[in-house]
């Protein structure tokens, strides 16, 4: 059963080094990290990190982001110091590249320190919402203390600079899933239309439903209820015209 | 044949490390490539003459080359053209109050003594300069002394034939960059065994001095040749002749010609640059830096949102 979740984003930008020089959003960074830190309080047997991926499929738990897909530069995880690219080597340079937002959930994993067992599932995008709530429950099933981490990022639509220009679609779209999110609405997020995230680009709405249908098992074994969800949104803005949603939810 | 042979063990033993490069108080690492601003205590310098002949103007000059990202400022009272005499006193009278009001407004900053005469080179160095950039290629041997003495860094550059304050005429070489190499290396061989720091030897082919266009096009080309001698390399290509000549450029039309150089030079692993635009030239070796892997960019956030 899922004894904490979280949902963060995942842009490149959040790996370490990617954005060169400059510190890009680091209330976002500190919002990340602080959820991520929640649900290693939960105390897990495993974190489980789902995320979008081109097909439904678990990854190898070793694998890792693969940092040189977007900077060729960045050879490995970890800057050693100041106006430079010298990389140290990272400790497991052959692992096996997971998807982005997989790897970045890896990436706030290892940010956070954590050093126990991870399973790690691809959603696909354009997956159901009867798929996703499926695997969310199988997710929830697979060990007595689950953390889970949904790596979903809102719309890409947010503004005329944003990547997937102006849509006036968007900001209702990810104002909902806030809402949803922090009123525990969990039918709300099963609800959620495919073809209208796809529309706008919003890349998490897979993963929201797979965290839906993990959080809708009954943890109640007596009356069979869905439990109370204790919510908080850490964060939930577009500063570069994507939606970022960084919240925890936590079954009392 | 045991001559070639042994020419070319000497060249091996001649070669070092790229390592630091150490410049007054500072360490600079080989990824790092350094600008040297020229300022000119001089009414008649080929490039905007007289633009810092008036001591104000010069302090202004160096201000806003700092700000500019400027590493080492290159100070000189004596232009590199032919024309009226000066002499020793009148250069230390241009240079050496002036170098002792720039130590004083910034203390860490690295000075660099553009002369060729051991007298100049040690007021201007009891003055504060760090580094004694000596163009004309050990016209005067005790420059190494003075560079030792003052725990100072020396450039050994390369001329040809040439005296000071000449314009070459028909050089010619069997091969420019094997004369340049055999004579930079020459000169820091000795340079170390005078007692100068070998971390604070720079070498410089010294472009246009003693070659025409071609010849300093061959240089540029053949950079790595004298990079891979593992001793740090100056370029002093800004708004030069050849630049003009290559460019069919007026004086005033070159700064396109000298980054090209410059990106070039820095492309090949040279590590300081001395140059009239610090703004541009920082900029230029800044992007060559991230080219090649050296420096992360400033900031990356296209693309990544």
């Amino acid at each position: 059963m899922i004894v904490a979740a979280a949902i963060c984003p995942s842009p490149p930008l959040l790996a370490s080094g990617m954005t060169g020089q400059a510190e890009i959003l680091p209330d976002l960074r500190i919002a990340c990290a602080a959820a991520v830190a929640r649900l290693l309080a939960a105390a897990p047997d495993v974190v489980a990190v789902v995320g979008p991926a081109e097909a439904t499929a678990p990854f190898d738990p070793a694998g890792e982001l693969s940092l040189a897909s977007y900077a060729p530069a960045l050879r490995a995880a970890r800057p050693s110091s100041g106006n430079s690219m010298e990389w140290e080597a990272g400790s497991s340079a052959a692992a096996p590249a997971l998807p982005l937002a997989l790897g970045i959930g890896a990436m706030l994993l290892d940010e956070a320190g954590y050093q126990g067992p991870r399973a790690y599932e691809g959603v696909a995008e354009y997956e159901p919402a009867a798929a996703c709530l499926a695997l969310g429950a199988g997710i929830a099933a697979s060990a007595p203390r689950v953390a889970l981490l949904a790596m979903g990022d809102g719309t890409a639509r947010r503004s005329a600079s944003a990547p997937g220009y102006l849509d006036e679609r968007a900001a209702p779209f990810d104002e909902a899933v806030e809402r949803a999110v922090r009123t525990a609405d969990l039918p709300a997020l099963t609800a959620l239309d495919p073809a209208l995230a796809a529309d706008l680009l919003a890349a998490g709405r897979p993963a929201w439903q797979s965290l839906a249908g993990a959080l809708s098992v009954p943890v109640n074994h007596l009356t069979g209820a869905a439990g109370r969800l204790q919510t908080e949104v850490l964060y939930s803005d577009a500063p570069l015209g994507v939606a970022y949603l960084v919240a925890t939810l936590i079954p009392q | 044949m045991d001559d070639v042979a042994a020419a070319v063990e000497q060249r091996a033993q001649l070669q070092r490390a790229p390592g630091l490069l150490r410049l007054g108080g500072h360490e600079f690492a080989p990824g790092r490539p350094l600008v040297m601003a020229i300022v000119n205590r001089t009414p008649d310098s080929f490039y905007r003459p007289g633009l810092t002949w008036d001591e104000a103007a010069a302090l202004e000059r160096v201000h806003a080359a700092v700000a500019e990202g400027a590493d080492i400022l290159d100070i000189g009272g004596v232009p590199a053209k032919p024309g009226p005499e000066v002499t020793v006193a009148e250069e230390i009278r241009r240079v050496v109050p002036f170098i002792e009001r720039v130590r004083a407004a910034y203390p860490d900053l690295v000075i660099s003594a553009d002369t060729w005469r051991h007298e100049s080179a040690t007021a201007m160095c009891a003055a504060g300069a760090d580094l004694i950039n000596d163009t004309w290629s050990a016209w005067d041997p005790s420059l190494a002394e003075v560079a030792a003495e003052f725990g100072a860094g020396l450039v050994c550059s390369h001329v040809g034939t040439l005296t000071p304050r000449t314009r070459p005429h028909r050089p010619a070489f069997a091969d420019v960059v094997a004369d340049v190499i055999d004579r930079v290396l020459l000169l820091a061989e000795r340079a170390a065994k005078a007692g100068v720091d070998p971390d604070r030897i720079v070498i410089d082919p010294a472009h246009d001095f003693g070659k025409n266009t071609w010849h300093s096009l061959e240089i540029t080309r053949r950079l790595s040749e004298l990079t891979a001698t593992g001793w740090p390399v100056l370029m002093s290509v800004s708004h030069k002749d050849f630049v003009g000549e290559t460019l069919g450029a007026d004086l005033g039309d070159r700064l396109a010609g000298t980054l090209a150089v410059t990106a070039v030079g820095a492309w090949l692993g040279a590590r300081i640059f001395r140059a009239h635009d610090v703004k541009e030239t920082r900029q230029a070796l800044d992007m060559v830096a991230s080219i090649k892997g050296d420096r992360p960019p400033a900031r990356a956030v296209r693309a990544l949102a």
